[in-house]
């Protein structure tokens, strides 16, 4: 007798049907969501770092845009800009993104930041200092809107300088010498500590020294780590190394806020945004720290420089660029909306002129003891080195910079060498990957 | 006749091959994953360090990919950063390797003794700082080693004997060292302990017998059969030390002393994701898992031979 030949026995006949089901359903899915209309509103995503009152600007954004939404991704400072190159390469990076002035060419070079000036960003350069534009208008375009910056100055603690008898330094000279004065009053006090994990640091004392690291020349780059504005920064710094009158250590550790919160570190060399986080890392000093600008080289020639500050740009992966520049240029020039609610609260030095007023830069800070701490930083914006320029592998010199130095403050040869090591390796790492370097 | 025939004998092939299926359907949803996330990224790497990245004049645009052979593999053997890093795993595994393993031979040997109390609570102590995350553990031993929080420091500055630097740059390979044997000694203890268990104990009675002591015990009759164990976990922990990565990148936020290519693997990363290099990166990985399979290899190649002799 002929036996019955089930072609597709029963168990796989079961799974067979499941598997029809599902496809079906996940077809229609599809179908539907393909068919539904154009989003009315638009959904932008945005990156920063948690600067404080961030979600007030979204807000206030949203609010006045009904046709755009932009949800706020606070990404850890650690590690951002590596979790925002993936995203680039992953083509999957915010709509908008923060980027440090001096991180900006590396993300460009990237080629994962959209030229704005088709949305006719131009018109607003007027708006800006001509140093910081010039930081953001690259090549013909222009990839991002500044927000902040960060001109430097130096936070001192007042009643330890009195209290030793110490006169506030004016010059790099007068910092040597109080920096010995004040060790040797009280051995467990430095006058502060020197940082190599931290290039960003050093780069605004190179930068005020009149060093100008990297040039635009026509079609091609120009590399000066090693200059002699920078040199005399590396020596004066390795002389105070060397006596011991600073302490050699990580900042943005744990070591470091107990250090300050403990009155064992009597100065910070700091960007105007340094002011708030003194007061997170130090409460228990309130009211002994004051604001004085940075020592200079030559006496009565006061100099500035800049740590820091901050752009907004537009990524490629974005799917509205329009209205993520609409974003951008709302964020940097907006004074009502996103500009002077943040200089209210400290959180920002803005870059769009105008933005401070007399009532902002009269501001008192209690931690500061009651002086107008924005208009120091006001007067050191305005003589901040307007030729300083930043190169394509920022990454790669601050890591270098970095790994020197720390071998340096352990002995391992001293910091100018270090400068001489890092030029090197910066023209290598340039060409290996294709700039045009000379 | 025939076609009975012919049917009976593709019933009994259908039958055959329907048997066959089961045990690859069973090994598929491990085959897909392990594909999926183990050959694949392995394929799309080494696929990865065959490009290079070419810009010119100021480079502000997306960078051209080409086609450059081996010419990743040619820099990277001519990178001394690769082989600083690679020397610094060396020394730091011959530091920690023996240390580790010896200290759980000598837990298992301990662990084994019949008179030894509290067995379980011992094993169980032994082995919680396994379940500790890696990254964990190194924010742990970080506060340990910091000078302004640690127990350890404030107890010898109370003796009298200094302020040792834990993080400093003679201290820095034995402190990372530190980390790893505390992690994994109880790991490493377990699984020479169940070695032990499988000596018979008829070896033992016989030893016994003849009048050795605990201690001749070991070392004659333990140790040499338990010996297959221990080329295992060697070779373990040559390939889990060469790959070195959590504990340096967590201890860099708080020493001096740990650069950011400090080991080979914190090179590939910090080129990937700070130099945006990925093909070089790439190459820096393959290379050094190539360097791992050689000093794995070469040790099982050396123990069995030292077995044979």
């Amino acid at each position: 007798m002929k036996r019955q030949r089930n072609l597709v026995p029963r168990n796989q006949r079961s799974f067979l049907g499941v598997l029809t089901t599902l496809t079906t359903l996940i077809a229609l899915g599809t179908l539907t969501g393909a068919g539904a209309q154009t989003p009315k509103v638009v959904n932008l995503t945005y990156w920063n770092w948690g600067v404080e009152g961030t979600q007030g600007q979204i807000d206030r954004f949203n609010a006045s845009h009904p046709g755009i939404k932009v949800t706020w991704n606070k990404v850890p400072s650690s590690g951002f800009y590596d979790k925002l190159s993936t995203a680039l390469k992953a083509d999957n990076a915010p709509d908008v993104a923060n980027i440090e002035l001096q991180f900006l060419p590396t993300v460009i070079s990237t080629g994962g930041l959209i030229d704005l000036n088709k949305y006719g960003v131009a018109a607003y350069k007027a708006r800006f200092e001509p140093w910081v534009w010039n930081q953001v208008a690259l090549g013909g375009s222009t990839y991002a809107i500044p927000t902040d910056l960060g001109p430097m100055g130096m936070l001192y603690r007042a009643d330890l300088f009195k209290k030793y008898g110490v006169a506030v330094p004016k010059t790099w000279a007068e910092y040597a010498s109080a920096a010995s004065k004040l060790h040797a009053a009280d051995p467990k006090l430095f006058i502060t500590t020197f940082a190599p994990n931290d290039a960003g640091w050093f780069s605004g004392m190179a930068w005020q020294s009149g060093a100008k690291w990297f040039e635009i020349s026509g079609d091609s780059w120009k590399v000066t780590i090693n200059d002699s504005a920078t040199k005399r920064v590396a020596q004066y710094w390795q002389d105070l190394i060397d006596k011991k009158l600073v302490k050699p250590g990580p900042i943005w550790a744990d070591g470091w806020y107990n250090d300050l919160q403990t009155g064992e570190v009597a100065t910070w060399l700091t960007a105007s945004w340094g002011t708030g986080f003194l007061e997170s890392f130090a409460p228990k000093t309130s009211g002994n720290w004051r604001v004085a600008p940075l020592p200079s080289w030559e006496a009565g020639k006061p100099a500035a420089s800049n740590w820091g500050g901050s752009t907004t740009a537009v990524t490629k992966s974005s799917k509205f660029p329009k209205e993520a520049a609409t974003f951008a240029l709302w964020l940097g020039t907006d004074l009502k909306g996103s500009v002077k609610p943040l200089v209210k609260t400290g959180a920002w030095f803005p870059a769009v002129r105008g933005a401070m007023d007399n009532a902002d830069l009269s501001l008192t800070s209690k931690f500061y003891g009651n002086q107008a701490v924005n208009r120091v930083f006001k007067n050191a914006s305005r003589v901040v080195d307007t030729r300083f320029q930043w190169g394509p592998t920022m990454s790669q010199v601050y890591r270098d910079l970095q790994d020197g130095f720390g071998a340096a403050v352990n002995g391992k040869g001293n910091l100018s060498s270090v400068l001489d090591t890092v030029q090197e390796s910066t023209l290598a790492a340039m060409r290996k990957q294709g700039f045009d370097v000379k | 006749m025939n076609s009975s025939l012919a049917h009976s004998k593709t019933f009994r092939r259908s039958r055959r091959n329907r048997i066959k299926a089961t045990p690859y359907l069973f090994l598929l949803p491990f085959a897909t994953l392990f594909t999926a996330f183990f050959l694949l990224p392995i394929l799309y790497a080494l696929e990865q360090s065959l490009f290079t990245q070419h810009r010119s004049g100021l480079g502000l645009g997306t960078p051209t990919v080409r086609f450059s052979g081996l010419s990743n593999y040619f820099d990277v053997f001519r990178d001394p950063v690769f082989y600083q890093g690679v020397g610094r795993v060396v020394l730091y595994g011959a530091v920690q390797i023996p240390t580790m393993l010896g200290l759980a031979l000598l837990l298992a040997l301990l662990l084994d003794t019949a008179t030894v109390r509290f067995k379980n609570f011992i094993r169980m102590a032994a082995f919680a700082p396994y379940a500790v995350p890696s990254v964990v553990a190194a924010l742990l031993w970080g506060f340990f080693y910091n000078p302004r929080f640690s127990p350890i420091v404030q107890v010898m500055q109370a003796l009298g004997l200094g302020t040792p630097n834990l993080l400093g740059p003679d201290a820095i390979v034995f402190s990372l060292a530190n980390i790893a044997v505390w992690q994994w000694t109880g790991y490493n203890t377990l699984i020479i302990y169940a070695g032990l268990q499988a000596i018979g104990p008829e070896l033992y009675e016989a030893a016994r017998v003849d009048g050795c002591t605990g201690i001749q015990m070991a070392r004659f009759i333990k140790i040499p059969l338990v010996a297959p164990t221990l080329i295992l976990t060697t070779i373990f922990s040559i390939i889990g030390t060469l790959q070195l990565f959590n504990e340096p990148l967590v201890l860099k936020q708080i020493s001096n002393s740990i650069s950011n290519v400090y080991t080979p693997n914190l090179y590939a990363y910090y080129t990937a994701f700070g130099n945006n290099n990925y093909n070089y990166a790439a190459a820096l990985a393959v290379l050094l898992a190539f360097v791992t399979f050689v000093f794995s290899f070469g040790f099982l190649r050396l123990s069995n031979r030292a077995g044979d002799s």
